[in-house]
């Protein structure tokens, strides 16, 4: 250890430029781990909310229900189905208004929204987004589905919403995945340069080492050690940068995905992310330290 | 102890630097290699700690073939021989301290008892308490005798010194001299390798005379003479090495203590 330090003590400005590029590098890695996991979060947000929503006409009856949904629940791709009647679209609209007058009617001339205006559905949840189209090609058959003036079946299903944020966080995250790796390679290679050219700086006292009977392992040890401290430094200082990054898009973000994600984000995640970029940032040095002790190892006697 | 068959260095220019050579060295000798610069000394130490390895022939060492063993087990081997450098080869920028502490890491010394290890060891080589001063800061001699005192921290059964006191002037020469055979005293195999002809007028025991890579003599003692005692031919120069080494060893266990 104080070998590796005395190494990068006299070359302070090597030492920098590790430290940098693995901050760098590890500053994208927590950024897209976070996107990548808000990502996730929200799909998932999507998928496991009530998918395809298909109104019913006000003449429908209970075995009709009863028929539809017994269908429904029989199609392979679905999760659940179940009917909303009218008294129960009620209360979710209440729910999601909650006392605002004007929203309720109250304080309008064409009355209180009552029951009678709201239409009954019936909510169906997929187990897989593929199965949308059968559903909906099931349920635009079924009598008892409202349709508009023009012939069109009354059917809600966000669909193209999910495969627009599918296609946009897998291209993030496709974009993500080859910027870490370019970067990390760029890593791999600056560390290994550095260390290379710390061990061909010191190739007398290591040619000495050799004569005096040391192993190669014993050599090498000290710029193991040292690029594993560009590691620690680079991946606290990429830890502390995303979260930085992160509170200062807090104010931005809550209101946006307030619904979805909850700001702060908790402790735990930070936490989890610092262990990963550590963990990370070790793992990338040492590889670096090594491919550059190997090619000392080729080299010498 | 130490075996060399038949052995020939030549480097791929040409150069012949050791051509068929023939020795052996029994434990607990003292062994003194005289002959010009480019005589072949250096390339025979360099052999000894399989730096190089030979063209033609064999060397062992304690048993083992230095052209056989495996490139892992080299370390090893190393740590059987001490070995003192002409150039010293020590590390400029760490103390005294440290360059031996390096010595007794490599060796596999107990940590805790490193430092007891260095201080006893100064102690031994004549500059006790330099231990915190960097090699700079030493006069040559004191630089040759930390670099001794590396070579013997984990107490090698062979010590091979090269030139030791090439660079230093007679008396220090001397001293050096006599810390050598110290280490020889306490039961080390030490190979001497110079072309200082007044430490080869010091050695009563055995001297190799090396010319252009053969062995021109290899004789026990002193030249008649000197300190009064008749040199002894060797039964053999080249060849019989193992009789020659055991006459040896014999003469040596009759030898009286040499007083230094």
């Amino acid at each position: 250890m104080n070998t590796a330090l005395k190494n990068i003590r006299r070359a302070p400005f090597q030492a920098l430029s590790a430290v940098f590029i693995i901050s760098l590098t590890l500053f994208v890695v927590g950024i897209f781990s976070l996107v990548t996991l808000a990502s996730h979060i929200i799909l998932l947000n999507f998928e496991t909310k009530p998918q395809i929503i298909a109104y019913l006409k006000d003449d429908h009856t209970t075995d009709q229900v009863a028929g539809l949904i017994s269908n429904m629940t029989s199609t392979q791709g679905v999760k659940n189905a179940i009917y909303i009647s009218k008294t129960d679209a009620l209360e979710i609209y209440k729910k999601s208004v909650g006392n605002d007058p004007v929203l309720l009617g109250t304080v309008t001339d064409w009355g209180i929204v009552t029951a009678d205006i709201l239409p009954a559905s019936v909510e169906i949840t997929a187990s897989d987004p593929s199965a949308f189209n059968t559903i909906v090609s099931i349920l635009g058959k079924s009598d008892i589905v409202s349709a508009t003036p023009q012939g069109k079946k009354e059917i809600d299903f966000p669909q193209d919403v999910i495969s627009e944020l599918t296609k946009w966080t897998n291209a993030i995250r496709g974009a993500g995945l080859i910027l870490i790796i370019a970067l990390t390679v760029v890593c791999i290679l600056t560390v290994m340069i550095i260390i290379s050219m710390k061990i061909s700086g010191r190739r007398t006292e290591i040619s000495t080492l050799k004569l005096l009977g040391a192993q190669n392992f014993y050599i090498i040890k000290p710029y193991i050690t040292e690029s594993l401290i560009y590691g620690l430094l680079g991946a606290f200082f990429g830890w502390t940068l995303s979260y930085i990054a992160l509170l200062y898009s807090t104010p931005f973000l809550a209101p946006r995905l307030g619904g979805v994600i909850s700001f702060p984000i908790p402790y735990w995640i930070n936490l989890f992310l610092l262990v990963g970029l550590l963990a990370f940032g070790l793992i990338l040095s040492l590889i670096s330290s090594l491919f550059a002790a190997a090619r000392f190892v080729k080299r010498s006697r | 102890m130490i075996d060399f068959s038949h052995i020939t260095k030549s480097y791929p220019n040409g150069d012949v630097v050791l051509n068929d050579v023939n020795f052996s060295v029994s434990p607990g000798e003292f062994v003194v290699i005289t002959g010009k610069s480019g005589a072949g000394k250096t390339t025979l130490g360099r052999l000894l700690i399989r730096d190089l390895l030979p063209t033609k022939g064999k060397i062992v060492i304690d048993g083992e073939d230095l052209n056989l063993i495996k490139s892992k087990n080299i370390p090893m081997i190393r740590r059987k021989v001490g070995f003192v450098f002409q150039d010293y080869k020590i590390i400029p920028d760490k103390t005294i301290g440290e360059n031996i502490t390096i010595a007794l890491e490599i060796g596999g010394y107990n940590r805790k008892k490193i430092q007891e290890k260095i201080t006893e060891l100064l102690k031994m080589v004549g500059i006790p308490g330099k231990e915190h001063l960097f090699p700079g800061q030493l006069s040559g001699g004191e630089v040759q005798r930390a670099a001794i005192a590396r070579a013997i921290a984990c107490e090698p059964a062979i010590l091979f010194a090269d030139e030791p006191t090439g660079n230093l002037d007679k008396d220090t020469s001397i001293e050096i001299f006599n810390l050598l055979k110290k280490i020889n005293d306490d039961g080390t195999t030490v190979i001497l390798a110079t072309h200082d002809v007044t430490l080869i007028s010091l050695n009563p025991d055995r001297n190799i005379h090396l010319e252009k890579g053969k062995i021109i003599s290899d004789v026990d003692g002193l030249p008649a003479g000197k300190e009064g005692k008749p040199p002894v031919k060797s039964e053999q120069k080249i060849g019989h090495t193992k009789t020659a080494s055991s006459s040896r060893a014999k003469l040596r266990d009759h030898t009286p203590h040499k007083e230094i």
